[in-house]
């Protein structure tokens, strides 16, 4: 049997999507449900799963373009030999179109193993080919195309943006790592700055290093971004007793009547639901309030959405819902995206006295809860100083706590 | 004629042929290069044709231009300082030799491409013409521009719309080194007028009285709306076309008979051969100058004491000009700049 | 007033009211009276101002541009239309050596306040001699400013103020620009003669276009933002000066560049764009400048063969892709 992989529909707006990176080589055995390949679509980057079990076979899409969702990117098949005996007939246009982009990351296992002469490499053009015989229907004349550019050792190629950030920044340009094109341009320097100082692991004991999962890297690119946020931090310590009565009396949860209550204080104090941009402050109508949660592997932020104005029944079940596909690891990216207010609460661990959150992009404030002391938790407020100050921080909390005392 | 007029006359031949000799002398001594086109010889040409126009009327002319801005006026100071290139040159050090304009003299501009003198007279002679002003334009050309074709293109314009345009042509019998007869099928200037249905006339150009009374007349008839007309006025340049031409075309003899006082023969230039034999060279050929001064000398008009103090005076405003002109400073690219960028003091652009 | 308007319509109404304003406007050109202009930008005026103020000229471009030229050092105002842009060829001496030339030979002492409107650019199968886009050449003339409208709107204001200002300035019009349509509003406040416009903001790559092709670079940046690339458009609307400003600024957050020219590539408007915004923000690239230009060939006749001469809205996207973008 033979069956076709196609570009999967990731989100409800995507219409075209990146192939990232092939995670299986052709001739791999794949077992159904194990991730083949890394799609990036207009959201996230995420692991595309095989339907099927069997050989990966050629010919597979090209990384790094655009392809319409449900075209084919590949095939899967019973037996091996069949996998690597395919022929360039089915090649789509696309993947013919481009040849010298077909495969930059299967380049470089080749590069260090002796060249084997199969049938796709004798049809696939020596040198790239010019723009003109690429594509006979393409008009007008546009700059020579510049060639994919193989890391040279020890010499690394990067734009003049990239160069006058590494310098301003201070990075290494030769710590770091260029794109899959090879150059390194101002996005890759920039992660680089964003990161810890380069760690010299080898001076310490022997150690193994694992993949990031793309929960971790999306984790670690989420708080990177966060540096940038002129924070200060202000606590209050507040009675939890007439809200536990409350959420005890009407068997509804602890964190829900938490979350309702910082909407309702943000719909008093409704710059805290405003979020800085270099072209304006935005200000937004609806309080969605974002939650972390521990999960394994990491923690993730179910969002709540417009907090302050529907009722208690239909925000209990939104709530339990989005707990349910937690357990079930099916939260979706719109589920756990787009808070205006975020709340993070470690009351549970009773040693916890009190801590501070990362104010996550796109938000104002966070909201952190410790564990309760004679009677009182201490609330920490971590603010975006461009949106609010401490006064406001004071008043909030102020109002918060009213807010608690009267449930 | 009145005596003051040909004395006046005379004083500007006397002081074109000075300023031109000493611009060469100038020259020569390395105080300026380029192309430096002279104009002795042809004097009675621009002398007549320019004291007969008013100060309303519009001069347009070539690259071999000095003596016509001197005749108009722009001070001969002027003049030498912006052949030097300097600040305090009529275009301030930036036309040059063969780009002199002087606006306020309605002197407007030397043209060094052959051939672009028709198109601007006609054009400043549409302007007069919408503004029903009675004015006239001088447009000067030499006989090597008629076979250009903006010539055909804008005497034909002219005649269509009647435009108060008198057409001179310096014919002077050399386009560079080509003798008329080799550049042109038909060698009277004037007959390619009737083409246009533009009237037109030749007349001795070495006869500066006659020049300038022809030019009197018809730059009348122009201003009262007569249309366009075509002067064609032998001449001969005794120099080379610039000062890099030694003029070894020009067959000894022919220069020579030139220089010479006997009196004019227009007939020794009708002839089938490209250049006259020696017997009709002989019956060619006044100095303009000599011409005149012989001329007036005849009548009583001059006595040699008058013209010993003419020479005496001009030969001062002329080393005059030349100290002017080595004293004033070079012009600086910041004036240059501001000169080029003038209207964006007012404008903005961007 | 405001109302959709014709880019030619536009035109027509500009010329009526500066000739209306001023009575040293005046308007010349082969068959702009009588027969109202071959794309129909002079209708009407003959009628209204007369034969002397709208002149039918014979065939004789090089003489009647100078025409322009000499009437305008004597205060005239005068609008030459070259009825396309080829013919401007012939008249290359009046502009360059003439218009160009004279205030500064003359040290400043004249003024040459004359437009020359020229048709241009390849049109529909008009053939190699009537499809020409010379821009590069007046490009490299010191004197001469060109103005590019691509809108009705600007077709108006900057005529108005071309026929204003003292300076010659060339103003090149697009063949397939005049029956397009866009809004005509006189009572907006125009913008600077030679300032560029954003047309479209975006974050990812800065494409820089003028004339005819905006409006193709808008198509295309259409279609890239469903790619997720958001593309910011900018329109020059002059090639003589240019707004290097306004593209600088833009480049300071895209960091990339994109220049889209119907005029031939080789040694084209767009040579001169890339260099002096790579000379001015080479530190702001993050990719090697991209051209998208016409071919260097003469235009062909064949119809499928000259679209593919010139840059289309498919080829800008493409050449869009080929940069890498942050994630």
């Amino acid at each position: 049997m033979k069956y076709e992989i196609t570009l999967p529909v990731l989100s409800d707006t995507m219409t075209t999507g990146r192939l990232a990176r092939w995670l299986k080589r052709p001739g791999d055995k794949i077992n159904k449900g194990e991730a083949i390949a890394e799609i990036e679509s207009d959201k996230a980057i995420m692991e595309m799963e095989a339907f099927h079990s069997g050989y990966l076979a050629e010919p597979l899409a090209p990384t790094d373009t655009d392809i319409p969702v449900g075209q084919i990117i590949g095939y899967i098949v019973d037996e091996q030999e069949a996998a690597t005996a395919q022929t360039h007939s089915e090649t789509s246009p696309e993947s013919s179109a481009e040849p010298e982009t077909t495969k930059p990351e299967m380049a470089k296992p080749e590069a260090t193993e002796p060249k084997i002469e199969t049938p796709e490499a004798i049809t696939t053009p020596a040198e790239p080919i010019s723009t003109e015989q690429k594509s006979p229907s393409v008009s007008g004349v546009t700059s020579p195309e510049p060639k994919t550019i193989p890391p040279v050792h020890g010499k690394r190629i990067a734009s003049p943006h990239a160069r006058a950030l590494a310098l301003k920044l201070g990075v290494d340009l030769s710590h770091v790592p260029p794109g899959k094109d090879g150059r390194i341009l101002a996005e890759d320097v920039l992660a680089v700055a964003h990161q810890a100082p380069t760690l010299n692991l080898e001076a310490g004991p022997p150690f193994r290093l694992e993949p990031l999962t793309l929960m971790q890297k999306a984790i670690a690119n989420n708080m990177i971004a966060t540096l940038s946020t002129p924070t200060f931090r202000t606590t209050a310590q507040i009675s939890l007793e007439a809200i536990k009565q409350s959420a005890e009396q009407q068997q509804i949860s602890l964190t829900l009547l938490l979350a309702i209550a910082c909407a309702k204080t943000i719909k008093a104090h409704p710059q805290f639901n405003a979020v800085y941009t270099p072209e304006g402050m935005a200000y937004r109508d609806r309080v969605d309030v974002g939650i972390a949660v521990d999960v394994p592997g990491g923690l993730v932020t179910p969002v709540i959405r417009d907090v302050a104005e529907r009722s208690m029944d239909e925000l209990a079940e939104d709530w339990r819902t989005l707990k349910d596909k937690i357990k079930q690891q099916r939260l979706t990216q719109q589920e756990y995206e787009g808070a205006t207010f975020y709340l993070s609460n470690l009351g549970v661990f009773p040693i916890v006295y009190s801590f501070d959150a990362l104010v996550p992009l796109g938000a104002a404030a966070i909201l952190a809860i410790g564990a309760e002391h004679n009677g009182r938790c201490s609330f920490t407020l971590s603010c975006d100083h461009r949106v609010v100050s401490g006064a406001d921080s004071a008043r909030f909390l102020t109002s918060l706590q009213e807010q608690l005392n009267a449930n | 004629m009145e005596r003051e007029q040909i004395h006046k006359m005379l004083r500007d031949m006397l002081r074109a042929r000075a300023f031109e000799e000493r611009a060469a002398e100038e020259y020569s001594k390395g105080n300026f290069t380029g192309f430096l086109h002279l104009y002795p010889g042809e004097e009675a040409v621009a002398v007549g044709v320019i004291h007969a126009a008013e100060p309303s009327d519009y001069i347009v002319t070539t690259y071999r231009e000095h003596v016509h801005a001197l005749v108009r006026g722009t001070p001969s100071k002027a003049i030498m300082a912006e052949l030097f290139g300097r600040r305090d040159g009529v275009c301030k050090g930036m036309g040059g030799s063969m780009h002199l304009f002087d606006a306020e003299r309605r002197f407007m501009g030397g043209y060094a491409i052959v051939g672009e003198t028709y198109p601007i007279a006609i054009g400043v002679g549409y302007a007069v013409m919408l503004r029903k002003l009675p004015e006239a334009v001088i447009c000067f050309f030499g006989d090597g521009a008629v076979n250009q074709g903006t010539f055909h293109e804008s005497l034909n314009m002219a005649a269509l719309w009647r435009l108060p345009v008198l057409f001179v042509c310096e014919n002077n019998h050399y386009q560079i080194g080509t003798e008329i007869h080799r550049h042109s099928a038909v060698t009277d200037v004037y007959k390619r007028a009737a083409a246009y249905n533009i009237p037109a006339e030749k007349i001795n150009g070495m006869d500066v009285l006659t020049v300038n009374r022809t030019t009197q007349r018809l730059l009348k008839q122009i201003r009262s709306g007569g249309g366009p007309y075509l002067l064609e006025l032998e001449t001969y340049r005794f120099r080379g076309h610039s000062m890099a031409d030694p003029g070894t075309y020009r067959p000894a003899v022919e220069v020579h008979s030139f220089t010479t006082q006997d009196p004019i023969s227009i007939a020794a230039h009708e002839i089938e051969l490209n250049y006259p034999t020696t017997d009709q060279i002989a019956e060619v050929g006044p100095d303009c100058i000599t011409l005149l001064t012989q001329h007036a000398q005849e009548k009583g008009q001059l006595i040699e004491q008058e013209l010993a103090l003419m020479k005496d005076d001009i030969a001062k405003e002329i080393d005059a000009a030349v100290d002017f002109a080595l004293q004033s400073p070079q012009p600086t690219l910041e004036e240059c700049l501001d000169d080029f960028n003038i209207n964006q003091r007012t404008e903005i652009l961007i | 007033m405001r109302e959709e308007k014709n880019y030619w319509q536009a035109l027509n109404l500009a010329l009526d009211m500066a000739m209306a304003e001023d009575s040293s406007v005046f308007i010349l050109g082969e068959d702009v009276g009588l027969y109202g202009g071959t794309y129909r930008v002079t209708e009407g005026l003959y009628a209204k101002y007369g034969e002397e103020r709208v002149r039918d000229t014979p065939i004789s471009e090089n003489s009647f541009t100078g025409l322009g030229v000499g009437a305008a050092m004597v205060g005239m105002r005068p609008v030459v239309e070259i009825m396309t842009i080829n013919f401007a060829l012939l008249a290359l001496d009046a502009i360059i050596n003439m218009a160009a030339k004279i205030p500064f030979m003359s040290g400043g002492q004249y003024t040459i306040p004359l437009v020359v409107r020229m048709p241009g650019g390849v049109a529909k199968q008009l053939a190699a001699q009537h499809s020409q886009r010379l821009e590069h050449t007046l490009m490299n003339v010191p004197g001469l400013r060109i103005a590019v409208p691509s809108t009705p709107q600007d077709a108006y204001w900057q005529l108005r103020q071309a026929i204003n200002s003292n300076d010659p300035i060339i103003f090149l019009e697009h063949e397939l620009l005049y029956f397009t349509k866009g809004i005509l509003d006189s009572s907006i406040e125009p913008l600077p003669i030679h300032r560029a416009q954003v047309r479209r903001k975006g974050k990812h790559l800065t494409i820089i276009s003028y004339s005819r092709h905006v409006l193709l670079c808008l198509q295309a940046a259409e279609q890239l933002a469903k790619q997720g690339i958001d593309a910011e458009v900018i329109d020059l609307r002059s090639l003589k000066p240019i707004d290097w400003d306004t593209c600088a600024q833009s480049l300071q957050h895209t960091h990339r560049l994109l220049v889209v020219e119907e005029d031939c590539q080789f040694a084209g408007s767009g040579a001169e764009i890339v260099t002096h915004l790579t000379e001015r923000c080479f530190f702001e690239l993050d990719e090697a400048p991209i051209r998208v230009a016409g071919r260097d060939i003469p235009t062909p006749f064949n119809a499928q063969l000259e679209a593919a001469s010139i840059p289309q809205v498919a080829d800008i996207i493409a050449a869009a892709q080929r940069f890498r973008y942050p994630s």
